[in-house]
């Protein structure tokens, strides 16, 4: 992948050897059934460590995919729970009342930093299921890797003010509205996955390198490997990630390339 | 516009029964996919654009194995003329077995992409690369220049392009590319029983345009309804030429993939042949902003190329990869579209179709009048 994006990276930044060297924390990455068949957990493992992927909060649907990996890479893999045994659950689950037995199943045998990444949008929150899940987030702590709207942020934090929230994809929201949110709720983080308008061409979007000026403690990076095959984009995500990054000041380069989730997990 | 009120004419002939079944609106919609064919439009990027000496030796280069570098190989053998310029291959044979289907090569003029991980921007760099991919052609700047020099083709070459041995090899291999771009561009398909019936329509001539097969036209109106396949295959060309996940694994082996546009344009980004660049023609760079502005983006990772659907009865078997046999199956696999390997937020117009054996038939039969063949 690497032999792609060197002459674009030399040729715009000029500075290939420093960039590379910035390790990542994916906070967003899937293991899930399909891509268990077809990439085996090792091959995995080989493919963030070759991507200089220090951490990655991994989940998976079902389960078993995380916990093959965590075997595969322990050093690296900071397990997730998600509320899916299939991917096709993600616009049904909350209505699904099985779906609370099998989080609570795998919650009383595994350890798991966080319940996510979960799909909720608006009143989708105030379902029974979803509001008993945030109550075995909170029996245990976890943090919450939410993708959706502002309206169910906000209803999270009303369920529990004291949550920890990752906001996948900072919701797909604009950036002044993403600052919006974190000033709203401190508790608040929000991943950059599979959202590329951060940067064009050698530039940081104005409205994003304010937000990361605004908020340089709650933002990090993410692959968001979807499909089996988006594994072999982890690579380049790094890639494209150290290369954009490098364009901010050190220190908020730093936090979000990796500190800021490593922050996030050790808060209380 | 007016309109024509309920658009629907009845012929009744004895027992045969014909009728237009499209509303006004989808005769509108169905109006955008012509005229066929288009006017011609010389590339100003190509200085030999449209020069008929051009177009001779790039049909005569097409078919030879002179531009392959141990004559093993000539455009023709992947590109087949008498088979709609591919092959029935799943993907290409070139000197090992490529990665892509072969796609055929008509209808290429003035699009703003080629190839279907859109690695150039212009025809003449898309007919450039595979003379100096190592997998196909193999040919270095050089070796193409002594080959060309030796061949039968020289006095044509020179009479167009002046003294070979006074040119760069770099500047032999762009003229052999841009001869074969103005041969390409004259390779359009041909009339079909669609743009008969699009034409009657625009006429207002329904007699005419009731002759149209009733299965086909209902296979349209999925097509611009919902299957909503216009969304993607759009404009007399059928294609929006951009790139797209429809949902076709991009598995090459059990540790590679397709990179698709994410390597495509990687290539164009890092390519002295495009519009933008030198080797253009044209002093005013026009269409040059495309390769300018675009930008990279994750979601470029395993699309590719809308292809166009003129002729498409003729080019199977179907998508990047080859992977479907026939048009039955790439009805199929819209209709059951594993909508579980697709962003949440990436390719939201696809969905389960799940069509009727009839509406695939009818899809189907659409499609087959895009061409001058069907199926036996």
């Amino acid at each position: 992948m690497l032999k792609y994006l060197i002459p674009f990276t030399i040729s715009v930044f000029g500075n290939a050897l420093i960039a590379e060297e910035r390790p990542i924390f994916d906070a967003h990455i899937h293991y899930s059934h399909d891509a268990v068949d077809l990439v085996p957990p090792e091959q995995v493992a080989k493919i963030l460590r070759d991507a200089g992927v220090r951490k990655a909060l991994v989940s998976s649907s079902d389960d078993n995919g995380t916990q093959l990996l965590l075997a595969a890479a322990p050093d690296i893999v900071v397990p997730a729970l998600r509320p899916y045994r299939r991917r096709g659950e993600i616009n049904t689950w909350m209505h699904d009342e099985t779906v609370i037995d099998y989080l609570e199943a795998n919650l009383s045998k595994n350890e798991y930093k966080a319940i996510g990444e979960f799909h909720a949008y608006g009143d989708d929150i105030k379902t029974p299921v979803i509001q008993r899940m945030i109550a075995l987030a909170k029996e245990r702590n976890l943090i919450l890797h939410h993708h959706g709207d502002r309206e169910a942020v906000d209803l999270i934090f009303e369920t529990w003010p004291e949550a920890r929230v990752l906001w996948a994809h900072s919701g797909f929201d604009d950036p002044a509205s993403v600052v919006d949110a974190l000033d709203t709720y401190p508790r608040l983080w929000a991943d950059l996955a599979f959202r590329s308008d951060m940067v064009s061409r050698g530039r940081v979007d104005p409205d994003w390198k304010a937000a990361f000026e605004a908020h340089p403690d709650r933002f990090m990076v993410g692959t968001d490997t979807f499909a089996p095959e988006r594994w072999y984009y982890v690579g380049p995500h790094a890639d494209f990630s150290r290369e954009w990054l490098d364009l901010l000041p050190d220190q908020i380069a730093d936090n979000i390339a990796f500190a800021n989730a490593e922050r996030l997990l050790a808060s209380e | 516009m007016r309109l024509w009120g309920p658009a629907v004419l009845v012929i009744l002939t004895g027992a045969v029964r014909a009728e237009v079944l499209l509303s006004e609106e989808e005769i509108q919609q169905t109006l955008s996919f012509g005229p066929w064919p288009p006017s011609f439009q010389s590339d100003p990027s190509n200085r030999i654009s449209n020069d008929a000496r051009a177009i001779a030796l790039g049909a005569a280069l097409f078919t030879d194995p002179v531009l392959s570098v141990d004559g093993a190989f000539s455009c023709a053998s992947c590109h087949d003329p008498k088979q709609a310029f591919t092959t029935s291959d799943t993907r290409a044979l070139g000197r090992v077995l490529l990665d892509r289907n072969t796609p055929s090569l008509r209808n290429l003029s003035g699009l703003r992409w080629y190839g279907w991980g859109g690695k150039s921007d212009s025809l003449w760099a898309a007919s450039l690369h595979p003379i100096i991919e190592e997998q196909e052609m193999a040919h270095n700047k050089e070796s193409l220049k002594s080959a060309l020099s030796e061949s039968s083709f020289i006095d044509d070459f020179e009479a167009i392009f002046g003294g070979i041995q006074s040119q760069d090899p770099e500047l032999v291999l762009v003229n052999t590319a841009k001869t074969l771009s103005a041969y390409l561009e004259t390779l359009v398909t041909e009339r079909t029983q669609f743009d008969d019936f699009r034409d009657a329509l625009e006429r207002r001539d329904l007699t005419e345009a009731a002759h149209y097969p009733e299965t086909a036209q209902r296979g349209l109106q999925l097509f611009l309804g919902r299957g909503n396949c216009v969304f993607c295959h759009n404009s007399p060309g059928f294609s929006n030429n951009e790139f797209h996940d429809a949902g076709v694994p991009y598995f090459l082996n059990e540790t590679e993939v397709d990179e698709g546009r994410f390597g495509g344009l990687n290539f164009l980004l890092s390519s002295a042949y495009t519009l933008g660049g030198d080797w253009s023609d044209d002093p005013d760079k026009r269409g040059a902003w495309a390769v300018r502005s675009v930008r990279r983006s994750h979601s470029d990772f395993g699309t590719f190329r809308t292809p166009s659907l003129r002729g498409v009865a003729e080019t199977a078997p179907y998508m990047h990869n080859g992977s479907l046999n026939d048009l039955d199956a790439v009805i199929r696999h819209y209709s059951e579209i594993d909508t579980e390997r697709l962003h949440t937020d990436g390719e939201a117009i696809l969905s389960e179709l799940n069509l009727s054996e009839q509406e695939i038939a009818d899809l189907v039969a659409f499609l087959e009048t895009l061409s001058n063949v069907t199926r036996p």
